[in-house]
């Protein structure tokens, strides 16, 4: 199939997610009323009077933000990983395996801590914080690494991460056991979710998440010729500095939005863009768009499951991406090595 | 001049490791530098290649390597390494056409231009890569892989080549093969390669003329037909005409 087929296959997929997400539920809503009530809603159009008389505020402030939230948290990850996975000339980096999100998630718990985020400031605090500090993380492991390794070996590169992640994560343990208020909240962080979000955080994340696709997008060529290693770059043109810099820079920002509104997620940036080179080949201006696509879709799969495996319990999202994700990464990784892909 | 080293100096900030280092490529040259492990080899042809902060200045075709933007560099000037891990399945034609990077424009909906795809498809005719141009490179052999980031140099489509031992790792029909390659390369229009390679054989098979190096200096800039044996030996600190000619007489 041609690239242009698949992607239209996966953006179908993708609108099939999203319904499903809003369709299943403890209550299921037909995907026809689903549509006639967007219809209303977005163009006017008259509701039929056989919606069920709960649907349409069912499905406009609880399910279909929760489920486009997680959309875009999907989205704004799985294409954060392909970007740090070609930058730094490593398939097995990640933002979450680098620590970024850890660290985004204990600038947000040092916030939720300290009552920072009361008041007004809330929506710009947080995410402040968490890209700060995941910007922060990014360029102590780098840095770390660097000092360990002068060449910044893959293995020196995710093992450094590791120890951060894990140090980050402790840290934040250490806050919940702190303030036993707060535990609660902080513990749900750590393993992400995307329950009692309201369409405030999507106002956000969508623009951020978008401007960050396009902004990757301008830097694709690059990123083809960087995964050939920074050397190589340089000597066919590629200004690294400035790219590298800019490049981790916005990762840490988009990633350190979606941490700071559904707390840390792990495996979606790692699987997404194995998957997707696996249907879409490297190129980065098919590999960027079909991670986003793939991602969202991923994300709102795992949101389903982890709200109707267990009624009326909720799994932790997090819990739901690394329980699919690390098998799934397993099975893609080595039939990919097989056939020769990484 | 193709390429011209004046009083090039340069390290890698504990001290210079290449000292006061000049010679000029005229166009169609093959230049190797020799000089035993840790004289400056690398460390000069990493300078060229605009990779390490020097003193002095080189210049290429006429312009000073410094003042160029990044870029406009690569346009002139290419560096091909010894052969190193590939990660990331990209198609051998998706390979080769990034050597075009530094000719493209940044546009992200901008397409390939046709003097980009005429380049592309004649470094892969030139390399014999054009049959295989949809295999992806994670599939190749090593001695395969090196000939797709030929193809790739070849695509960049500069005047000066500089090779950094790019024969390392690969057998003896590749190492041959690539030479070939690069001596037909140099041989038309305005084109010189300027090469370190770990086989003195290699290298004075494949030189037009030679630079030996010694602890960051030059002790000899002449033919390779020329090279004195006796200050061979003393560079690299051993007998090295009688251990290539012992190594001759096994094979009578």
């Amino acid at each position: 199939m041609r690239t242009r087929g698949k992607m239209a296959l996966l953006a179908v997929v993708s609108v099939l997610a999203l319904l499903a997400g809003v369709a299943v539920g403890s209550v299921s809503i037909p995907p026809g009323d689903i549509l006639s009530i967007l219809a209303s809603r977005l163009f006017g159009a008259a509701l039929p009077e056989d919606v069920g008389a709960v649907y349409p505020a069912m499905v406009m402030d609880m399910r279909l933000p929760r489920v486009l939230l997680a959309f875009l948290t999907g989205a704004a990850l799985a294409v954060s990983g392909t970007v740090m996975q070609s930058v730094l000339q490593n398939p097995l980096a990640s933002p979450f395996g680098l620590g970024v999100s850890s660290g985004a998630g204990m600038g947000a718990a040092i916030v939720i801590v300290t009552g920072l985020a009361a008041g007004r400031l809330r929506m710009l605090v947080l995410p402040a914080v968490s890209l700060a500090f995941g910007l922060g993380t990014v360029l102590l492991v780098i840095w770390a690494a660097g000092r360990i390794d002068r060449a910044m070996s893959n293995i020196t590169v995710v093992l450094v991460g590791m120890v951060a992640s894990l140090f980050f994560n402790a840290v934040m343990s250490f806050l919940a056991t702190l303030s036993p208020v707060y535990a609660q909240r902080i513990n749900l962080w750590q393993l992400g979710s995307f329950s009692m979000r309201e369409w405030s955080s999507v106002w956000v994340l969508l623009p951020v998440t978008a401007a960050g696709i396009v902004y990757f997008m301008r830097y694709s060529r690059e990123m083809d010729v960087m995964t050939f290693g920074e050397e190589q770059a340089r000597v066919m043109g590629v200004d690294m500095r400035r790219c590298k810099g800019r490049l981790i820079a916005a990762v840490a920002v988009l990633t350190g939005t979606a941490v700071s509104f559904v707390g840390v997620i792990g495996f979606v940036d790692l699987i997404a863009p194995h998957v997707v080179r696996r249907f879409f080949g490297a190129s980065h201006r098919r590999v960027l768009p079909a991670s986003a696509l793939f991602g969202g879709a991923f994300m709102v799969a795992c949101d389903l499951a982890a709200r109707t495996l267990t009624p009326p319990r909720e799994i932790p999202i997090g819990t739901i991406t690394a329980l699919l994700g690390a098998p799934f990464f397993l099975y893609i990784y080595f039939t990919g090595r097989r056939r020769g892909g990484p | 001049m193709m390429l011209r080293a004046d009083h090039v100096t340069s390290g890698y900030g504990d001290g210079p490791v290449v000292r006061d280092v000049s010679f000029a490529v005229a166009e169609g040259e093959r230049l190797c530098i020799l000089g035993p492990n840790g004289c400056g080899k690398t460390t000069l042809l990493r300078a060229l290649a605009g990779l390490l902060p020097y003193g002095g200045s080189v210049s290429v075709l006429g312009g000073e390597a410094k003042a160029l933007s990044r870029r406009e560099l690569s346009r002139r000037v290419a560096l091909m390494s010894q052969l190193a891990p590939v990660y990331f399945a990209y198609t051998v034609y998706e390979t080769v056409a990034l050597g075009r990077y530094a000719h493209g424009g940044r546009g992200m909906l901008e397409r390939d231009r046709e003097d980009d795809r005429r380049a592309v498809r004649e470094s892969l005719e030139r390399t014999g890569l054009w049959a295989c141009r949809d295999r992806l490179v994670t599939q190749l052999s090593g001695g395969q892989l090196q000939r797709v980031f030929l193809a790739r140099t070849f695509a960049q489509d500069p005047a000066v080549i500089l090779l950094d031992e790019p024969t390392n790792h690969l057998d003896l029909k590749y190492q041959v093969e690539l030479t070939e390659g690069l001596r037909t390369w140099a041989a038309q229009g305005s084109r010189c390669v300027v090469g370190v390679f770990h086989d003195i054989n290699l290298a004075l098979a494949f030189a037009g003329r030679v630079l030996l190096m010694d602890e960051g200096s030059v002790k000899a800039l002449v033919p390779a037909a020329e090279l004195d044996p006796a200050l061979l030996s003393q560079v690299y600190g051993m007998d090295v005409a009688g251990y290539m000619r012992a190594a001759l007489e096994r094979w009578r």
